[in-house]
């Protein structure tokens, strides 16, 4: 009896450091799903220029949000993202709480939403924030290429 | 939505350590809001409704969107991060004072002392040089209260007119046309309009980066009916544009001939609403001389397409199509902000727009409005409604006027002849005077002069020469290098009062945490200051500013300014109201003039609008001719300079500069400068540029993008290390005496 609880405490143990040590791992293997611009950006005053890096490290995702309602009401990374070395005002976090930083602008849809299908707050999952949620074309290619020559 | 591969994994993995683990360390703290105070955001003149959360500490935790607010719960970047401001390390907490002069140091001091220390110059001043030589220089940031107790102070209490703000650097124009055109000032429209135009013609004005929540209103607008037209006339492609039909390139400061050149085409392709005309208008040229409608059309047939191609450098084709666009919607509402107001012919500018609305009659019906943008928060309902200017009495009076003068004398019961007839000097004229010692003293409240007026290098002169009292909230604040004594001041939703936005909205702020360190009220300031200064504590007989609330809304009652009806429960109540508000029961105006919509014309009117701000009734179409900018770029000074925001700071970046976030995204002022102009000058982005005007000549690094057009610089004024309105001449309107911060000729070269 002993020795099968001494097993068991021991296979418990081992779960714990093996998913423990696991979870770390994933979480050093897979850089790309953080900012890495607090290690290697050599200007912190810039932290929250996030554009300027991330149209070469992430293009889509830039492009998207660039293209998305909150790209052309500049709504930009920082305000639900934080700043990448995480000592700004909002916390650092890939996938933003939606109580603490959707709910900011968008509480009356959420509740809309919660009465609707319960509370599975999950916005992203439905309304992709960096994808075109917007319906029709008035957010598109409206950067207006009129241009006049001046006289001399 | 689906979840790639490496998300299960991580995702699984996550969840198994945290269940094996508890997560006690990954699981923060999160600060839970316990209840939810009902506020106004202190950012700019849109006026969001915010709702502050406060924990069971009565710390402020969170911020929201007030649902109920015109902005329907939504927030622009600065105002989703506005708690650590309040929080910041950078809070001025205690009063200080300069014991010997400009040179020492700032000190802490007890309020005693401090209000001792400062009213004791201006008593002293008063005794010595009589009542004209103090000042107050006020903001469109304090709250109503504040700005009308300070000048019931200084106009009834000290007796002297030197009252003026810093809406006269940003919104006196826009006054002065509504003043002139109308007869009475504040806008006719609201935000409802933006839901119901066809038509958008916004003139001078960035609303995307200014005014955030306001565009995207105008892109919802834009995105459920995309045949709905939006016109943007700026000389620097903004963000703004991004939504736009047509984007109008123009020369800077030619603004005047395209605007009466669309006159000219809306006569000439009969586009005009001649019953409105008739019945409503009536013409004069800037003499004050009555004019008919024939001699305007001749007027204005001088701005033909190449005329005005000639000035302004826009393509023929491209007035009359703006002008067909302007005229043919059905609702057309044009918006506008600071590249009309801060011009020497701002005045002018605004007239001119109000024109396009009276000839085509896009006035008075939902989505047809001349809607002009404010700055500030509280400029509309605190400096232009209770009259806190050099020249103006609350709602709508002016000192010039006895029988104004006589009516506000009586309702504040003080002898007739008390106020005095003489305007006092506006803003520029008032920092000329304390340089030149004409004015001894000034008691600056919620403004940063140091760093905002025009041609610096002279003005700062004033304030190092001026005995200097100063309400501050941050340290960051430029101006503080000049203060001799400095009185914290509690900060937005530190204390309670009204703020009043662009659209004649009133919204109440309540108080939700309480003030840091031993700052006070600003009410309690100004009250304690002026009667340790002599003036008659019976002039103040409030507890609170409530107290001051009530008083104001029982003298705007039988004004065109009425709102009697915006009692501070109802206040608390609701989420905004829109004035002209006679009664507890009326809902608030949207339609200003209009008979059925406006409670101040009778409802079985002859017509249905009245434009009762006029003695006759009739606004004025003004013959008012293309004028050039003071100065205008030529051979020595080649480039056109002009300033503006940026979305992350606002106005001099003490509040915004207290975010990491909003500090980060824009550390440091910089140059703007069109590619094909960098090109020629041999500039890259990043390198050192200089602006040289014939003030003074600065270093920016530079901007090289397609942003501004040929021709032009812009440089943001948040920026306290780098002061661009050193670069700035000091002329102003004529009439509004407003400055011309948006053109100035500079040099431009790569430094080395």
């Amino acid at each position: 009896m002993a020795a099968s609880k001494k097993i068991m405490l021991a296979a418990l143990v081992a779960l714990v450091l093996g998913a423990g040590g696991f979870f770390l791992y994933i979480n050093a293997a897979f850089p790309q799903d953080r900012c890495e611009g607090a290690k290697h950006l050599d200007r912190p005053e810039e932290f929250a220029d996030c554009v300027t890096c991330h149209t070469k490290a992430s293009p889509k995702v830039t492009q998207d949000w660039q293209e998305s309602k909150h790209g052309v009401m500049l709504v930009k990374c920082v305000v639900c993202h934080g700043e990448p070395d995480g000592k700004g005002s909002v916390p650092f976090e890939r996938a933003p709480d939606p109580i603490r930083i959707c709910a900011q602008c968008h509480d009356p849809a959420i509740k809309r939403m919660v009465a609707k299908y319960g509370s599975n707050l999950d916005c992203n999952s439905c309304h992709p924030n960096h994808q075109n949620p917007m319906h029709g074309d008035a957010y598109e290619n409206k950067i207006p290429t009129t241009k006049i020559s001046l006289p001399e | 939505m689906t979840l790639s591969r490496r998300d299960f994994i991580k995702g699984s993995a996550a969840a198994l350590a945290l269940s094996a683990i508890g997560g006690p360390c990954f699981a923060a703290a999160k600060e839970e809001a316990d209840k939810w105070v009902k506020g106004v955001c202190r950012y700019c003149g849109t006026g969001c409704g915010v709702l502050v959360g406060v924990n069971k500490d009565g710390r402020a935790v969170s911020i929201k969107g007030d649902p109920n607010n015109h902005n329907q719960g939504l927030l622009c970047l600065k105002g989703a991060m506005l708690i650590p401001v309040i929080y910041s390390t950078d809070r001025i907490t205690e009063p200080m004072i300069r014991k010997d002069g400009k040179k020492s140091e700032l000190t802490k001091v007890s309020w005693d002392v401090a209000l001792d220390f400062a009213a004791k110059r201006f008593k002293d001043a008063v005794a010595e040089y009589g009542p004209d030589s103090i000042a107050y220089y006020g903001s469109g940031q304090a709250l109503t209260e504040e700005s009308y107790l300070a000048n019931k102070i200084w106009k009834a209490g000290f007796r002297t007119n030197n009252v003026d703000g810093n809406p006269r650097l940003c919104m006196a124009s826009a006054v002065g046309g509504y003043m002139t055109t109308f007869g009475k000032d504040e806008p006719m429209g609201t935000y409802n309009d933006i839901d119901n135009a066809t038509c958008f013609f916004i003139i001078g004005s960035n609303t995307s980066e200014a005014h955030p929540v306001l565009f995207r209103r105008i892109a919802r607008r834009k995105q459920s009916s995309p045949d709905v037209k939006i016109i943007v006339v700026d000389p620097r492609r903004t963000n703004t544009s991004r939504i736009a039909d047509l984007h109008v390139f123009f020369k800077p400061g030619t603004d005047l001939a395209l605007l009466n050149g669309m006159a000219h085409i809306i006569f000439k392709e009969e586009l005009d609403d001649d019953r409105f005309i008739k019945r409503y208008l009536q013409f004069q040229d800037n003499e004050g001389n009555a004019r008919s409608l024939e001699e305007y059309k001749e007027f204005v047939a001088q701005y033909t397409p190449e005329k005005v191609h000639e000035i302004t450098g826009i393509d023929p084709d491209m007035v009359v199509k703006v002008a067909r666009m302007f005229a043919e919607s059905p609702a057309t509402l044009s918006l506008w902000c600071m590249g009309i107001n801060q011009r020497s012919r701002g005045v002018w500018a605004n007239n001119l727009i109000h024109n396009l609305h009276l000839i085509t009659g896009q006035i008075g019906r939902p989505g047809a409005s001349p809607l002009s943008l404010t700055g500030q928060p509280n400029a509309c309902g605190g400096v232009r409604d209770t009259g806190s200017l050099a020249h103006l009495l609350p709602a709508g009076r002016v000192v010039a006027n006895e029988k104004h003068r006589n009516e506000i004398e009586d309702y504040w019961g003080v002898p007739r002849g008390t106020i005095q007839p003489k305007m006092g000097h506006h803003t520029v004229a008032l920092f000329e005077n304390m340089a030149s010692g004409n004015v001894k003293a000034v008691f600056i409240h919620c403004t940063n002069p140091a760093h905002t007026l025009p041609h610096l290098n002279k003005y700062t002169k004033g304030l190092e020469t001026a005995f200097v009292a100063q309400t501050e909230c941050f340290h960051d604040a430029e101006t503080l290098k000049y203060a001799d004594v400095v009185f914290p001041a509690a900060f937005w939703c530190e204390t309670e009062g009204v703020y009043g936005c662009t659209e004649r909205r009133y919204s109440l702020i309540e108080q939700a945490v309480a003030p840091a360190g031993q700052s006070r009220p600003a009410v309690e300031i100004l009250m304690e200051f002026a009667k340790r200064a002599g003036v008659d504590p019976k002039l103040m007989p409030y507890k609170n500013s409530a107290d001051i609330w009530e008083e104001w809304r029982k003298l705007s009652q039988g004004t065109p300014y009425n709102f009697y009806g915006m009692t501070r429960e109802r206040l608390k109540k609701e989420s905004g109201i829109k004035w002209p508000c006679p009664s507890e029961d009326h809902p608030g105006t949207d339609l200003r003039y209009v008979r059925g919509e406006d409670p101040l014309v009778p409802v079985n009117h002859e017509t249905k609008m009245f434009f009762y701000g006029r003695p006759d009734g009739k606004p004025i179409v003004y013959l008012r001719p293309y004028q050039p900018p003071f100065e205008p770029a030529d051979d020595e000074y080649p480039f056109v300079l002009t300033t503006g925001r940026v979305i992350d700071h606002w106005h001099t970046a003490t509040m915004t500069g207290q975010v990491p976030e909003l500090r980060k995204a824009y550390p440091s002022a910089f140059v703007e400068i069109n590619p094909d102009d960098a090109k020629k000058l041999n500039i890259n982005n990043g390198d050192p540029v200089v602006l040289e005007t014939r003030r003074d000549k600065m270093t920016f690094p530079a901007r090289v993008t397609a942003t501004c057009m040929p021709g032009l610089v812009f440089c943001p004024f948040f920026d306290k290390k780098l002061l661009v309105n050193r670069l700035f001449h000091d002329a102003v309107d004529a009439a509004s005496k407003e400055p011309e911060y948006k053109i100035c000729a500079t040099k431009v070269y790569k430094q080395g």
